[in-house]
């Protein structure tokens, strides 16, 4: 038997709403008492850390990572974003399929769960989107039963939505019988065309070709009805409007089984950040204005979005570094996750608990995990944080492979302290820094 | 119960000109076809022929698509019966196929047959023909609409093994969308008081089968298989395999293939069917078409009695 006790947190658990001074006790593993009454003397052996009033919450449940693994390894291996997530507090993370070779069988779905550690062992739960249509092409359906069974947690065509109605039909209907989640980009590519940013005055100024928001009305509307006929669960994968939110809203209240994600960036950034062609806020959908983000941190605090999620896409410097109509899209997340949400708690638009609930709980119950709550038999993967320690994003200090982040110079709020996977500790910063020292 | 008819005096019994379905025939119709046909399998196991119902009257075997199956089996049965067959199977064009249609069938029809089989690839096809022609029509399969006398030699071999149909639970898995057999079964079943599960992927299971009779139409095999009496097996159309329908052969054997195990689920005495052509390994483990509970090469035997039956009641000679 392993044991670790934590006392003297302030306990945030969103799914049962708490908040309240206390410990936990985590046995094997799992969480085996949580509360008030766990202190130093209720410990039944192994380690005791006190947090000395930090925040303890569960570990941040990212339902949108790309690595480069495998194939493109030089982008980012399993090891570098794990390295990266437990620094951000991030304990699982789903990969998304658009790998080379794509996730498209239920070996390589068993494979990534389980990695063989080519490059070191991961330090996160690893979790796999696998894909819904051969190869990502959009013409035929992939093995989502066989995935399902390997453990794929829902099904993703990647960065490019479904463009045939009839494809998209037919994988909902299959998928609806499967009983798996389906993940869309609600997105409409020859509307997006070209486009670099978002469309409007400040896109008109730079001389960049905009992506109208209609290219996301339209794809959004569309795999709302789909999802409504055939019955199948839908995720709609990073919207970035307000009108979006409302057919969500509009879906949901009806009974259908629709979700959405947002990115952390999105409820950071606006148009405005992208200045001066800066490469690393090109990110797909791109920031939207100033009243469409305040408008997305609204639908998290209203539940219309059910997840946030970091949409970590490492570039590297070759795909980056060039004219912005160039330029890859796509934006590194996985440490700054939760100093955006943070600030939003900084700045009074969110509690701590309805920050950190589509982080945790919700995403988990999206793929039926039993981690991201503070309950009595779930996987003691937990984060010790402050939320309102004060830090500077510099990219070099990043430890992913590709530091290609929006939030690169930036002054943020909150950081992650400790990070215990399966009531081991991943993540401690204050070792990282005496180590440094 | 009416008395069992016996061949030769059933001509008055089914007041139908054509057989173009069984939707809209009433349970004492399928009743009557069926006990005719009963007669002529045991005709047929006593190794005679039937009485000469038939004798000089033309069947003409028009199939315009291919099934040499199903044309064997009506020529059999005609042949039974001592009619004259002539088999035409008429290549489709491409283009004009509504005109063609017609315009074979006034042909047809100056020759003056008694019965002319239909096939054709498009649904009501049939129907429309029986309209521009002065015998009687059979429907030999129209397109995704029925298949009538294979609803009826299924429903056959069934009370032949089970002794009657009323209350039996059948599961009918696979391509049921698309099929005309799923559909002629499913009404002569549910005519005769079956329990009809329809089952397979949500790709392949029509929004409104609960209108054909079905008691239930769900994706999930197994609990469809649980005590059922009668497990009858689809044939999965090559092109709707690989992506279109279904992501794969492989992961289409995995979660609906008829195996022992899942066999298993289903009552002891449970009968396995398939109107065939089979696709091995792909819908049905071969151990279990080749095997003891499996009735496959039964309602290939049942299919000539039934045609037989069928053509007497709508051509044969009054007594």
């Amino acid at each position: 038997m392993t044991a670790l006790t934590i006392t003297g947190a302030r306990l945030l658990d969103p799914a049962s709403g708490t908040d309240e001074i206390g410990g936990i006790m985590v046995v094997d593993g799992q969480i085996s008492k949580v509360g008030p009454d766990v202190t130093a003397g209720s410990a039944m052996g192994g380690p005791v850390i006190d947090a000395k009033g930090l925040c303890l919450s569960p570990g941040l449940v990212d339902l949108r990572v790309k690595t480069g693994e495998p194939g493109e390894e030089h982008r980012e291996t399993l090891a570098t974003a794990s390295a990266a997530a437990a620094a951000g507090g991030a304990t699982t993370l789903v990969l998304m399929p658009d790998t080379r070779p794509v996730i498209g069988d239920a070996a390589l779905v068993t494979h990534l769960r389980a990695p063989v550690p080519l490059h070191g062992s991961p330090t996160v739960r690893l979790e796999v989107a696998g894909a819904l249509t051969v190869d990502l092409a959009g013409k035929a359906m992939a093995e989502m039963g066989l995935m399902a069974e390997a453990g794929a947690v829902f099904f993703s065509n990647g960065d490019e939505p479904v463009t045939d109605p009839v494809v998209l039909k037919r994988a909902m209907a299959y998928g609806a019988s499967q009983g798996v989640l389906i993940a869309s980009r609600p997105d409409t590519p020859a509307l997006r065309g070209n486009g670099v940013m978002n469309s409007g005055g400040f896109a008109a100024r730079l001389g960049l070709s905009g992506i109208p928001k209609e290219a996301e009305w339209i794809g959004a509307a569309r795999d709302i009805l789909l999802a409504e006929v055939t019955g199948c669960r839908l995720l709609l994968d990073q919207v970035s409007t307000p009108r979006t939110l409302d057919l969500v809203a509009d879906a949901k209240a009806r009974g259908v089984n629709v979700y959405a994600s947002v990115a952390a960036h999105h409820l950071f950034f606006n148009e405005m950040d992208v200045g001066d062609y800066l490469t690393y806020c090109k990110v797909n959908p791109p920031f939207r204005s100033e009243a469409d983000r305040l408008a997305l941190v609204e639908g998290v605090k209203a539940g219309v979005i059910d997840a946030v999620v970091s949409a970590h896409d490492p570039q590297p410097p070759e795909t980056k570094r060039l004219p912005i109509s160039e330029a890859s899209f796509g934006a590194a997340g996985l440490e700054t996750t939760l100093s955006a949400m943070m600030s939003l708690v900084e700045a009074g638009h969110l509690s701590l608990l309805e920050a950190l609930k589509p982080l945790t709980v919700t995403p988990a119950d999206l793929i039926g995990r039993q981690q991201g709550r503070l309950a009595v038999g779930a996987p003691a993967d937990l984060i010790l944080f402050d939320p309102f320690a004060p830090w500077k994003c510099k990219r070099e200090h990043l430890r992913s492979r590709s530091t290609n982040s929006p939030f690169d110079g930036r002054l943020l709020q909150g950081q992650v302290m400790r990070t215990i996977l399966a009531g081991v500790t991943v993540f401690d910063r204050a070792a990282e820094r005496a180590a440094a020292d | 119960m009416t008395a069992a008819p016996q061949p030769g005096d059933t001509a008055a019994r089914f007041n139908h000109p054509h057989l173009l379905g069984l939707h809209g025939l009433h349970r004492l119709d399928i009743e009557t076809i069926l006990d005719l046909a009963d007669r002529y399998a045991g005709l047929a196991r006593a190794g005679r022929r039937g009485p000469p119902r038939l004798k000089d009257k033309t069947v003409i075997n028009l199939f315009f698509e291919n099934s040499t199956r199903t044309m064997s089996s009506f020529e059999i049965a005609a042949k039974r019966l001592g009619a004259d067959v002539a088999n035409m199977a008429v290549a489709q064009s491409s283009v004009n196929k509504g005109e063609t249609l017609i315009d074979t069938a006034m042909t047809l029809n100056a020759m003056k047959p008694d019965v002319i089989v239909i096939r054709h690839s498009a649904s009501g096809g049939v129907k429309l023909l029986s309209r521009k022609v002065d015998c009687a029509v059979i429907n030999a399969g129209d397109g995704t609409h029925e298949h009538p006398t294979q609803g009826l030699l299924d429903t056959l071999t069934i009370r032949r093994n089970k002794g009657q149909i009323e209350g039996l639970k059948v599961v009918i898995c696979g391509d049921v969308v698309h099929s005309r057999v799923a559909r002629s079964t499913t009404y002569a079943l549910h005519h005769l008081g079956a329990r009809v599960h329809l089952c397979g992927p949500k790709t392949l299971l029509p929004g409104d089968a609960h209108d054909w009779g079905a008691e239930r139409v769900s994706p999930d095999f197994e609990m469809a298989l649980d005590g059922a009496d009668v497990v009858m097996m689809l044939r999965l159309q090559l092109e709707r395999m690989d992506g279109a329908y279904l992501p794969s052969r492989r992961e289409y054997f995995h979660f609906y293939g008829l195996t022992r195990d899942r066999l298993a689920r289903a009552a002891s005495d449970a009968i396995v069917m398939h109107p065939g052509p089979m696709n091995r390994g792909i819908e049905i483990e071969s151990a279990i078409a080749d095997g003891e509970q499996s009735v496959i090469t039964q309602q290939v035997e049942m299919g000539v009695a039934v045609r037989m039956a069928v053509l007497d009641l709508l051509a044969g000679a009054a007594p």
